[in-house]
This record gives structure tokens, sequence and C-alpha cells, in this order.
């Protein structure tokens, strides 16, 4: 590789993680800050919700769990290693990852349809989430292309990935673990950094504000208000 | 419609920027080598001092077969030059195996000091780079059998880096189906031009990926032994085709998996709206037009 590639490849992987993620951490919190009520996804499941029920479920439910996956990597990389030690082990979580990572595949092409077919839908979509969509099919494509052409991602993400990323949140950026990759991993490693860094831009913040609490919460019982002579009332006043 | 938020309403983002774009400038790792710790991370897996050849040429007074100015330029890119058709780089990579020189990441002042250390180290009687010439112990069939185990991750690494199954496949071996994210080792052992060569590079793999995974995990001898055992007998055998039927029922089940857990979200939501939203909206409809229904046969 000559100097303009390795230069390159310093920027990409031990500087652009920093911007990225330091307008992650500093938007997040102003935005937090001056417009919490913008923390939202800003669902658009009431104007239609057939393709949306086959769109979002896939997606996000691929997504999780795919996700789940890379950061079990990141946090306990030798448990992983140590999983992948009998082959079959191996084979059965590379399988589900990939059917995970399809799903979420399927998911994000029917929302995109949704998105270009629906004319309500398609009024209330900015050119972030525009932006945003592109990100998150370009990261997904990516994700099966190496599932498919560079097996097997749990087992050198665990012994090249994972103390990449440590010299990154260490401070001190130790690039050569990515330098020599193939492309389509050097493509996945930075689309990554662009949707932190644009994160706090689009609705990618309504992950932090997922309704987890739902998950433990007593159910809640909802009734309609029954007094319809009231209602009528109230109605005729407006 | 409107982007629901917008870069330019911080004003304090710019200095955020400028100090993510200060820590990010601070000084990567493996600056603060001496040049001796970088000869010997760098370029004793295929390079002797008076040992003798390893993958590449003796380095012993290199300086009298070549001139400093060219041997700095190879040095700090070798694929350069043999892109550019230089005779002696070409003549260097035929006696190599047709093996390339790794390009380490240096500028020109690291590799003057790697020339001085050359020409001082060539001018001793024994060079601390001129390596062991160990006593070639035969393989047995115990050392080949640990090498599958050391390969698959079957037994660990001491050190605890990944198996080589992680990214590299090996034919002959009842290994399994490897990654292919690094190239397939069934004949490693006759690229790098036998077992010799083949120990220098595991005790200290130059290669950018496997010099970070494996300089803070090197592997210990009798690991390399058995190792170099594996490949010393995949070398030898007749290749497979397993591998490859294997991976594709991995994909196969992979997406077959998607199908189920979309068969199932199906039926698990399969009353969702239907039960509640859909039968309210369709009264409501119904009302709707029966009131209109009877309007309007009211009227005639």
């Amino acid at each position: 590789m000559d100097s303009s590639g390795l230069l390159l490849d310093q920027i990409l992987f031990g500087v652009f993680p920093y911007v990225a993620l330091f307008t992650f951490f500093f938007v997040t919190i102003q935005r937090y800050r001056i417009h919490k009520f913008t923390f939202s996804s800003l669902s658009s499941q009431f104007l239609e919700n057939k393709t949306h029920f086959w769109g979002m479920v896939p997606f996000h439910y691929g997504l999780i769990v795919v996700l789940t996956g890379h950061i079990m990597m990141f946090l306990l990389p030798k448990l992983v290693l140590n999983w992948n030690s009998v082959p079959v082990r191996l084979y059965i979580l590379e399988a589900v990852m990939f059917a995970f990572a399809a799903l979420s595949f399927i998911g994000i092409i029917a929302l995109i349809r949704r998105r270009m077919n629906n004319t309500k839908v398609r009024m209330v979509t900015s050119p972030t989430d525009w932006l945003l969509l592109v990100f998150l099919l370009i990261q997904i494509v990516l994700g099966l292309y190496m599932a498919l052409f560079h097996r097997w991602g749990s087992s050198w993400f665990s012994g090249a990935m994972t103390p990449y990323l440590w010299s990154i949140a260490k401070f001190s950026p130790d690039v050569n673990y990515v330098t020599a990759l193939p492309l389509a991993v050097k493509l996945h490693i930075i689309n990554a950094f662009i949707l932190i860094g644009i994160f706090p831009f689009t609705r990618l913040v309504h992950v932090l504000v997922a309704p987890n609490p739902y998950l433990w919460r007593r159910h809640q019982v909802v009734r309609w208000y029954k007094n319809r002579s009231l209602i009528a009332k109230l109605r005729d006043r407006v | 419609m409107k982007t629901p938020y917008s870069i330019t309403r911080h004003k304090s983002f710019a200095t955020a920027m400028l100090l993510t774009l200060l820590i990010a400038s601070l000084p990567a790792n493996g600056f603060g080598q001496t040049v001796k710790e970088f000869f010997k991370v760098n370029c004793t897996s295929c390079h002797k001092l008076g040992g003798g050849r390893l993958i590449g040429p003796d380095l012993k007074n290199v300086l009298e077969r070549k001139d400093r100015a060219w041997l700095t330029e190879f040095i700090m890119n070798p694929k350069a030059k043999i892109d550019a058709g230089d005779e002696y780089a070409l003549k260097l990579q035929k006696e190599a195996n047709g093996i390339i020189m790794i390009t380490v990441p240096i500028d020109r002042k690291r590799a003057e000091e790697l020339l001085d250390l050359i020409e001082a180290e060539s001018k001793l009687e024994t060079s601390e780079f001129a390596g062991t010439t160990a006593p070639l112990i035969p393989f047995t069939d115990s050392d080949v059998a640990h090498g599958v185990e050391l390969f698959t991750g079957a037994t660990r690494l001491k050190s605890g880096a990944p198996p080589c199954l992680s990214c590299h496949s090996t034919n002959g071996s009842g290994a399994a189906m490897g990654g292919n994210l690094g190239p397939n080792l069934t004949q490693v052992s006759e690229r790098l031009m036998g077992r010799e060569a083949l120990t220098a590079w595991l005790s200290a793999p130059p290669t950018a990926t496997m010099q970070s995974v494996f300089k803070p995990h090197p592997l210990e001898t009798d690991e390399i032994h058995a190792l170099v055992a594996l490949f010393d007998k995949t070398a030898k055998s007749a290749p497979e085709s397993g591998g490859i039927v294997l991976w594709m029922g991995v994909i196969f089940y992979g997406l077959g998996g998607t199908l189920v857990v979309l068969m199932a979200f199906g039926g698990f939501w399969s009353g969702r709206f239907r039960a509640v939203r859909r039968p309210m909206v369709n009264s409501a409809k119904l009302k709707s037009t029966k009131n209109k229904t009877g309007k309007l046969g009211g009227k005639s």
C-alpha cells in the first residue's frame, strides 16, 4: 500500500471514528436538552399499517439480534471464540446471524418500498429519513455480503475487529488491525461510523427513548369513555 | 417535509469537533519502537542476518549487493518496484517463490535506520538476528492431531489469540471448513519454502492483520511445531471439496431460518389490528354509511 493509502486509512479508521463518536454524544445531549420532544421516530403506522408490519417487524427484530451479536463479540470475544471452538456451534451461530441479517434486509426493503409507493407516507418522509434508509440498506447489504464471502465473521470479528474497536475506545487507535481487511469489511466499518455520526440528526434517536418499561410494567386497561351525551356536548362547544 | 433537526443550531459544535480532531491526532501505536524491536517484529519472519535464506534472502552485507538509495525505496514500497518492472526486484520475487515482500508502513527515516542496523550487524561475526538452526524433529501423528485442534480452536491457543479457522481454511486435515478472510493454508508450507521459513513466519507474523492480532498474543513454540506439522501434512494431501457444500448448508439453513421467523411473525401477530383496530374502523365506516343512507332515505 502506498503512503496516500496509509494516510487515508489513518484518517478513515483513526480519526473519523472520533468525529462520529463526538458528534453522536455532543449533538444527542444537546438535542435532548433543547428539543427533547423531537426524540421520536414519528411513526407513520396510522397512515398505512399492512406493509408497515412486514417491514418494521422483520427489520427491527433482525437488527436487534444482529446488533446484539456484534455487541457480544465486542464485549465478550473470548466467550464467542470458545463457543466457536466446536465447528458445529460456529456454523449454527453463523446460520442464525445470517437468518436475522436476511430478515432485516427484507424489512428494510419493505420499508423503503412503502415510503416510495405510499403517497401519504412519502409526504411525511424527510430527506434525512431517506438518507438514513440508504445508509442502513448499505450497511445490511455489506453485512450479508461479508457473511457470504468473508466467513466466519463471528470469529474474525472477535480476533481482529474487537481489538481495533477497543483501541478506539482507549484513545489509542491502531488501524493496523483493519488496513489489510477486504474492501467490503472496511466499507462496513466506515458506514457504521457514518450511522453513529448521523444518529442524533435522524429518527434513530428513538432508540434512546424506546419504551423499555413496557416490558416489565403492570398492564393497563384502556377503555372507551362511554358518556356519549357529555362527548356530544363538548363537541358542540368546539 | 422539513428535516426534524439541524446541526447549525449548535454554535459550539465546531469546538467539539476541534477537540475530537485533537484527540484523534494523538500518536498511534508502534511509533515508539526502537529500530531493533522493529526489525525483530517485522523482518525476522522472512529474513536472517548471516544465518542463510528464509523466505527472503539473507540480509548480511546486503549493502554490498545493492546501493542504499535503491534499498531504501524498496523497503518503503517493494510492490511499487515490482510493478514498475525493476529487474532486481523481479529477481528477488522469483527467488522468493513469487511472494512479494510485505509493505510495512514506514517513512524514509525508519528505512534508513534499518539499513544502518543491517550494516552494523553485518560487521559482527554473529548477528543476534542470524537465527538458529534447530534440529528438525520429525513430525508425529499426535503433532498433526494437536495442530488440527489448534487450527479449529478445539484446543485454545495459550495466549488467547483466535484460532486459524476464524480466517483460514486448509484441506486434508479434517479441520473442517475454515474462514476465507485470509488465504487458504493448504499449501502454505510449499509457498513459504519449507518448514524453517514457516516456523519463522509463525513466530512473528509480518502481515498487518496477523501482526496486530498475534503481537500481543504470540504463539508458543509447541503450538508452532504442531501447526507446522499440520501444514506439512496438508501440503502433501489431495484437495478436498467438502467445504463448499458445508458452507452452502449454513447459508441454506440461514435462509430457512429467515422464512421460519417470518412465518412465526405472521402467525403470532395474525390477530394484530384485525382483532382491535380493523373491526373498530370497519364498524365506524358502517355506521357512517348507515347514517348517510338513513339521511338520504329520509329526504327522498
